[in-house]
């Protein structure tokens, strides 16, 4: 068990993400995405989403040279946060929708792109009356 | 809406509370889902379908095939935070997995020293451990 505790991936510290341009990206994030910039060492960038690190970064090398994964951002209204976003400059893909009926609740989600094309989304779980 | 931008900053007026799920092409579903299980050791929380769900820490990894050409690029690296990187590095060594960065200092910080490891998933994303080390608990042996 021991070596089980020491071994455990309690969870994601930081999530990489590229940009192309790390000033532009700085401030999509700092400004449209109002989250809170921690600072900046050289091409790199980071902010706090919640207790995960999220670290802008220039891609040094063609292998590193694509778009970020998916990354999901809860909000509790979303569609109010889809207007704040889009009146700040954020590009959607969609409007909120329910992608899945879950027990209790259903997911919501719309999709959007970052400064960089990165493609995010905002996602709510809406507790349904039982 | 200014008073409340003013007083509470954009982050409140947006309302992210945080990330609530990253998703992850998987070519090969059975495959993640059992690199993801039983390498990395984290907790499966669900299929469905062509989808497989994690749990890491709150955080909701979802693997599955890309929906368009478009997405049908590699993860962005994540880190994932291990209480010992050199425990941690063996235990992947042992299983096989290909390591792309033996543990090292990366960055000294005020108080702790970070340390990473390199790695390549099964499906062939990077992925990094982080270990924030006090600098009071320094093992000699890592000097």
């Amino acid at each position: 068990m021991n070596s089980q505790e020491s071994t455990a991936l309690a969870r994601i510290g930081q999530i990489a993400i590229n940009a192309h341009d790390v000033d532009r990206a700085t401030a999509f994030y700092r400004d449209v995405l109002g989250l809170p910039h921690l600072f900046r060492a050289g091409q790199l960038s980071f902010f706090d989403c919640g207790g995960v690190r999220l670290m802008l970064d220039k891609p040094e090398k063609p292998e590193f040279d694509h778009p970020s994964s998916i990354l999901y951002f809860q909000v509790g209204d979303i569609r109010a946060a889809r207007e704040r976003l889009k009146a700040a400059g954020a590009k959607f893909e969609d409007e909120p929708h329910v992608i899945a009926e879950m027990p209790g609740y259903d997911l919501w989600m719309t999709f959007f792109r970052d400064s960089e094309g990165n493609l995010l989304a905002l996602m709510s779980e809406v507790a349904r009356p039982s | 809406m200014n008073a409340t931008a003013s007083h509470a900053g954009m982050a409140h007026a947006i309302g992210i509370d945080g990330i609530g799920q990253i998703s992850i092409i998987a070519h090969d579903l059975p495959r993640a889902t059992a690199f993801y299980r039983d390498v990395l050791g984290l907790p499966l929380l669900f299929t469905a379908g062509n989808l497989a769900f994690f749990d890491c820490g709150g955080v909701r990894l979802m693997f599955g095939p890309a929906s368009a050409p478009e997405l049908d690029h590699p993860s962005s690296i994540l880190y994932f935070r291990v209480p010992d990187v050199q425990a941690a590095h063996e235990h992947l060594v042992n299983r096989g997995v290909k390591i792309e960065a033996p543990p090292r200092l990366i960055a000294r910080m005020e108080t702790y020293d970070l340390w990473m490891v390199g790695f390549r998933d099964s499906e062939g994303n990077i992925m990094q451990l982080m270990s924030e080390v006090p600098r009071s608990a320094q093992p000699s042996s890592a000097a």
